[in-house]
């Protein structure tokens, strides 16, 4: 384990670090020793100032990061909470099927919501409205900028995040003593009295560590995005954020050494990020936390 | 939760017709995609589903267009994204048991630090690390054509498997914790060795464990596009799927019968699994 570790963490991370020093550019070895300093972040820092484009992403990344963290907190909350009152056969059975964004391919999932918001009348959506007769011609989604893209980013993101707030959340949940909630049933509390007074208030750690785990996350992911712009689907300066920034100019051509840059800064926070989690939680709690069990 | 007397019916169909509405568009958009594989066009509303199985026939034939004569070896490919899955689950379940057993039972020096070390890197952007893990695949590449396709299917596995062991070793350690050190003192007692308690007492008793780590593992080797369409030399399916969704030749409910083909076993999963599945994401997941 230790050797995989650091052949697959430690040694790539100093080379990026690295490289992100150099003018690396299109996985040219002859580059690797041209030390060029600081220019990469300079520049960076230079283009987010005058490039329309590349503010494009910094701006989607933080839109995106924002709202889909509320969307996958409250979203997780609220299955969490609604199956909680179910009977344990329905209740399974919902969170199960919300648990199929995050299991099912990622090419099959992105490709689902490509038929979906398609801008021609093939696309589900376009179709279905058409048909009520509420939008005469298709409307391409993905490219009405910004707030078109960035909704199609989210939900087919959000939609992944949602599942594992609702895990989390749920197995909290089943930890309270039934005791509690029994007796304010017994009281006359409706469903949404006894969440909001009884159960929210227990669940406050657990809200802390979905949103900064979610937080990271959303950091860090491009799986999804990458699909979405490569088909086209979303526009690419307002559909990409900055973690498919840095993939895109690794592999599909461009300014390496740039984008080297972007990664570890992205790093940068997301390392802090992850101290601070800890820091945050407490790392006797977080001891417990990935037990596997309900 | 169940507590019948003070159960309202009406509260309850009101949260479940909830659920369902906004479960709404995932639902339609999976059994579209399924609907359409079996579709002439692409089916967005009943009155297009003109009902056949030419899609199902041609991807097994590997006819990616309707006329011309463009040919892939569908079996092959999903033979591919297997080898991978399976790959990366044996690869995961192997580290993890032995190190999450050391991380559980062993007071070794520096322990705390490895379990914190791992947290952090599992917080880590992925998209930095595959940049440095290109350039070491570069470099390490060898000449031989063969060589290099075989490589690359043992680099895919390392390095996705990698991306997987930090949670599945510390979800090892939590069913390696669960276990009393009774059980194993008696082995030792009895004159077993450290291994021979391991393999006989210990891994019996985490079964549930391995089961779960294995199922999670190979549903990310299953799953994954970015490591193999940047590693691998072969194509899989999610490759197959990313590189005909925009060329001109290709037929969409073909690619939908494709996309129906790589979702089967993830649903097969998905219904005898679901116990483990539920339990086993609480250890939390990147997405």
């Amino acid at each position: 384990m230790l050797v995989m570790v650091l052949i697959f963490y430690l040694i790539p991370l100093v080379m990026t670090v690295y490289l992100s020093f150099t003018s690396m550019k299109n996985w040219n070895v002859k580059y690797l020793f041209d030390l060029v300093g600081f220019y990469n972040y300079h520049r960076l820092f230079y283009m987010f100032q005058h490039d329309p484009s590349f503010k494009a992403i910094v701006l989607t990344t933080i839109v995106f990061i924002l709202i889909t963290l509320v969307v996958n907190v409250f979203g997780g909350l609220g299955l969490a909470l609604g199956t909680f009152f179910l009977s344990d056969i329905v209740g399974s059975k919902f969170r199960l099927l919300w648990l199929l964004p995050r299991i099912a391919p990622i090419a099959v999932y992105s490709l689902v919501w490509y038929y979906f918001f398609h801008e021609t009348s093939i696309g589900t959506l376009n179709s279905i409205l058409m048909e009520l007769g509420i939008i005469h011609q298709p409307i391409p989604w993905g490219q009405i900028i910004p707030w078109g893209a960035w909704s199609v980013i989210i939900f087919v993101n959000g939609l992944v995040g949602v599942s594992f707030g609702m895990i989390v959340f749920t197995s909290a949940l089943n930890q309270i003593p039934k005791e509690l909630v029994i007796a304010a049933r017994v009281d006359g509390a409706s469903a949404w009295t006894i969440s909001k007074r009884i159960l929210i208030p227990l669940l406050k750690w657990h809200l802390l560590y979905v949103l900064t785990w979610q937080f990271l996350s959303l950091l860090t992911t491009y799986c999804h995005l990458f699909l979405l712009v490569e088909w086209n689907l979303v526009n690419r300066d307002y559909g990409t954020t900055l973690a498919l920034y840095v993939y895109n100019t690794a592999f599909l051509g461009g300014e390496l050494d740039q984008g080297l840059a972007a990664a570890v800064i992205l790093s940068v926070i997301g390392v802090s990020g992850g101290f601070l989690t800890l820091k945050l939680l407490g790392f006797e709690k977080m001891m417990k936390r990935p037990r596997g069990d309900v | 939760m169940r507590d019948i007397e003070t159960k309202s019916r009406k509260s309850e169909l009101l949260i479940i017709l909830t659920i369902v509405i906004a479960s709404v568009p995932m639902i339609l958009a999976f059994s579209l995609l399924v609907l359409s594989s079996f579709s002439e066009e692409m089916v967005t509303n009943l009155k297009s589903f003109r009902p056949t199985l030419e899609n199902w026939i041609n991807l097994f034939q590997g006819k990616m267009a309707i006329t011309g004569s463009i040919r892939v070896n569908i079996f092959e490919i999903t033979l591919n994204t297997l080898i991978v899955a399976l790959g990366v689950a044996g690869l995961v379940t192997i580290v993890s048991t032995l190190a999450g057993y050391a991380l559980s039972r062993m007071d070794f020096r520096g322990r705390k630090h490895v379990m914190i070390a791992l947290l952090v890197l599992h917080a880590f952007p992925g998209v930095a690390l595959i940049v440095g893990v290109y350039l070491l695949y570069k470099l390490t590449l060898p000449q031989d054509p063969d060589l290099m396709r075989f490589y690359s299917f043992f680099y895919v596995i390392l390095a996705r498997g990698a991306l997987e062991i930090p949670m599945s070793v510390w979800l090892m350690k939590g069913f390696f914790d669960a276990i009393p050190w009774e059980f194993e003192w008696s082995g030792i007692i009895d004159g077993a060795s450290r291994i021979t308690v391991w393999r006989k007492i210990m891994l019996p008793l985490v079964k549930p464990g391995i089961l779960a780590v294995a199922l999670f593992a190979f549903i990310a080797g299953w799953q994954d596009i970015i490591y193999v369409r940047t590693f691998l030399i072969d194509q899989t399916l999610a490759t197959f799927i990313e590189s005909n969704i925009e060329s001109e030749f290709s037929h969409m409910p073909l690619i939908a019968a494709a996309g129906t083909l790589y979702l089967l076993p993830t649903i097969v999963f998905f219904l005898i699994a679901q116990r483990i599945l539920l339990q086993g994401y609480s250890g939390g997941l990147k997405g």
